[in-house]
């Protein structure tokens, strides 16, 4: 990380995705580590299946190829503060009991279109919440700015994240910066040894890993 | 004791402490480097540095257990599981805040050379001149003329690429060839430029990464991974380890000494010189005493002034440059973390290949060549032009091969640029020992009673909207400004708490940067400055160093110390 790329940092932060940016606000929070929780080789292999249906195998590798089922339960157990491990644990249920409620079956027995079918209509809930939990952020910011202008104590309020905005994050980052997501799906060019600024591009050429 | 006596000593092994011991061993003398952390061998120890981000169990990001361990580092980009190994270990090594501050350390050899921006600037000659003129704290005791000649001694040796731009705001150097702007950078740059009328300008970040082999120096040209932060196993950018530590140990006159605390300098106040200093080994717990006929510190700018403030206190309760009433005043850093970016349309069809080093820079305008604001002084931007990467957010597809297809390609192109602003010398900004806490050798700790103030306050609102109308008025869309809140310190630049100046009643140092209560005594790193400009210092550092080693070498020589 660059100071110049500060910024990407905090345009991530404020965008609508938080990947990393995410994981860097929560782990402001400065919690002890303490999950209480673990996971068991049944949720990884969910995990993997819940990553293929965001990122599938298509002409490359997809999620479960990059192991991010495992990948995202060391960022969950290392990364996150204990009320967002707690979330991405109830998470798990929550997927599944949705899965239930709308094809009266089992996660793990669903077709990859029923997956695919309810990821979309969770994803669109997730969006939702994602824009009420940033405007109820932004307001709280302004409350405690004003409050601190004023000499005022004030204690900052945050809405919790939605589950699924967790599972898509760890997804994209652990199937991008994975070996396959990196060098098979991107283009990862190890050592460039030159710069060119002006390459010619045409749509479809895959980007390279930053 | 004859292996405790060198000519020289030099307290840190840093930016400027590694030019301190490779001017002074070239010019004859031998020299004791002294080094509180430990040791980073070249290549052999940048363990990271070849590594794929996908072999960090946490690509990167940082754990609940590394903010528990570092509760200063966490507070900006730093913390980073890729660099850990770079910074100091908050807990062992705490400090006070009377006001926020974030003290962001590298305790080993060649210090916070490793992890540098390296974005490399002259000041320029209003700069020395602008304390005086607005009768801002004191007036520097040198002028550009003075240090010139050593920003290209420094500049020649450290390797630095660049334009010559021909600006005033921003003096010329002596340059590798530059690096280039992409092509949506270039365009911004033209249209700046045709917009203010040549008043305003994006140029070519100046950095200390080399463009051309430097086989003397046995360091390879930048081969665009950048990755500069884990250390370059080509020694592509200018570093302690990569340039100034293997030139100094070619001469065969430096003994470097890791696991070094130099607690205080030893002062003879019958001759009024140092005699040498008492080190505290890291390791062992011993105390050792090393003398010497000059002592160079370079400890870093705090710590500098940390050593000053527990020597010769015999005499003066305050500390060795206490009599001033200045030593631990006048504390500075840049002010910035807040800036614009906007979408460039038009450019689909182009890209880059390499990832650079340096991005762009935008000089000061404000303040300059007529320009008047409701504060003084002014600011410069960094920034780059890139596209999206996978990390974007695509609203169209939600989850799928079309969101994996999407992700593929590279996004929008936008720019991005952050300000650095320059912060006054104020008195009342000071940093003093905190008695009432020892760190784990017993040592008594650092308080920091810091803040920006209306200056700043006034520039800040300049910084950011100046941001948001050239980025527009450069034909960026969706142009958004932000403001990531800044604490002092966060620059990593801090200055000031041991000032050059003109008159031994209000400043530490003297114009060669010789402690005015004891000549033998030379501080050359950000403690020494009286104005802080708003670019980037080090450069700054290496030319005031050099410079103040070879009037040492020369006074040596003359008997004069």
């Amino acid at each position: 990380m660059e100071r110049r790329e500060l910024l990407k940092l905090i345009t991530l932060a404020t965008g609508g995705v938080l990947i990393g940016g995410e994981l860097f606000l929560s782990g402001c929070k400065n919690d002890p580590k303490i999950g209480g929780e673990t996971f068991t080789p049944e949720d990884i292999a969910f995990l993997d299946e819940a990553g293929e249906t965001i990122i599938p195998q298509t002409a490359t590798p997809g999620a479960k190829a990059a192991a991010v089922g495992s990948f995202m339960t060391v960022m969950v157990n290392d990364c996150y503060a204990k009320d967002d491990q707690k979330i991405f644990h109830s998470g798990i249920g929550k997927l599944n009991d949705a899965m239930d409620k709308k094809f009266k079956v089992a996660f793990m027995e669903a077709t990859p279109a029923q997956r695919k079918e309810l990821f979309t209509e969770l994803d669109k809930e997730a969006r939702e919440y994602a824009k009420k939990k940033s405007d109820f952020d932004r307001e709280q910011s302004a409350k405690l700015k004003d409050a601190t202008a004023k000499g005022e104590s004030f204690e900052k309020k945050t809405m919790d994240p939605h589950y699924f905005t967790m599972v898509k994050q760890l997804t994209l980052l652990g199937f991008f910066t994975s070996k396959t997501g990196a060098t098979e799906t991107l283009r990862h060019i190890s050592v460039p040894a030159r710069y060119d600024g002006d390459l010619p591009y045409k749509k479809g050429d895959r980007a390279f890993f930053e | 004791m004859a292996d405790n006596y060198f000519d020289a000593i030099v307290i840190g092994s840093g930016i400027s402490g590694g030019w301190a011991a490779k001017e002074l061993t070239e010019k004859g003398l031998t020299v004791m480097m002294l080094e509180r952390g430990r040791n980073i061998e070249h290549v052999k120890d940048y363990v990271n540095a070849q590594k794929d981000l996908w072999e960090f169990p946490h690509r990167g990001q940082r754990t609940q257990q590394m903010i528990e361990d570092y509760p200063v580092l966490k507070r900006d980009y730093p913390l980073n599981e890729t660099v850990l190994d770079m910074w100091v270990k908050d807990k062992e090594s705490p400090y006070t805040e009377t006001k926020p501050f974030s003290w962001f350390r590298g305790y080993h050899v060649g210090g916070r050379s490793l992890t540098w921006g390296r974005q490399s600037y002259r000041f320029n000659p209003a700069d020395f001149e602008a304390n005086l003129k607005e009768g801002i704290g004191v007036d520097w005791p040198i002028r550009y003329e003075d240090i010139a000649p050593w920003y290209s001694h420094a500049e020649k040796f450290a390797g630095i690429q660049g334009n010559r731009d021909g600006l005033s705001v921003l003096p010329d150097g002596d340059y590798l060839p530059a690096i280039e702007m992409n092509i949506v950078e270039k365009d911004v740059a033209k249209r700046l430029k045709e917009h203010y009328k040549g008043t305003r300008h994006m140029i070519m970040g100046r950095s200390a990464n080399i463009t051309q082999p430097k086989p003397e120096q046995n360091r390879l040209n930048c081969q665009y991974r950048d990755r500069c932060w884990r250390g370059c196993p080509y020694g592509a950018y200018f570093s302690t380890q990569s340039a100034t530590l293997p030139a100094a140990m070619a001469t065969k006159r430096l003994t470097l000494r890791p696991f070094s605390i130099v607690t205080k300098i030893l002062y003879d106040k019958d001759t009024k010189r140092a005699t040498g200093v008492e080190v505290l080994d890291a390791q062992t717990n011993q105390t050792v005493v090393y003398k010497s006929k000059i002592v160079f510190v370079n400890a870093s700018a705090f710590n500098s002034t940390w050593v000053l403030m527990n020597s010769a206190t015999d005499i003066w309760p305050g500390g060795l440059g206490s009599s001033s009433g200045e030593l631990g005043h006048n504390v500075m850093d840049h002010h910035f973390r807040l800036g614009a970016s906007g979408q460039a349309e038009g450019y689909d069809d182009k890209y880059y290949f390499g990832r650079r080093p340096s991005g762009i820079y935008i000089p000061r305008f404000r303040n300059w060549d007529g320009d008047k604001r409701n504060y003084v002084r002014g600011f410069g931007y960094q920034g780059s032009a890139s596209r999206s990467r996978w990390s974007r957010d695509v609203a169209e597809f939600s989850v799928g091969a079309e969101l994996k297809e999407a992700l593929t390609e590279p996004g929008s192109w936008s720019v991005g640029i952050t300000a650095f602003g320059e912060m006054l010398p104020y008195h009342d900004n000071k940093i003093s020992l905190d008695k009432s806490k020892k760190d784990k050798w017993g040592l008594p700790v650092l308080n920091m009673d810091v803040e920006i103030k209306e200056n700043e306050k006034n520039m800040r609102v300049d910084m950011m909207a100046d941001a948001k109308e050239m980025l527009e008025a450069a034909g960026l869309k969706n142009v958004s400004t932000y403001d990531g809140g800044y604490e002092v310190g966060m620059g990593i630049h801090e200055m000031g708490t041991a000032r050059m100046g003109r008159d031994p009643k209000t400043s530490v140092l003297n114009g060669h940067n010789q402690v005015w209560d004891a000549p033998n005594v030379f501080v050359t790193d950000g403690a020494a400055m009286t104005s802080a400009s708003c670019v980037n210092p080090s450069l700054t550092y290496m030319a005031l160093t050099a410079r103040a080693a070879d009037f040492a070498v020369s006074e040596l020589k003359k008997g004069n110390l």
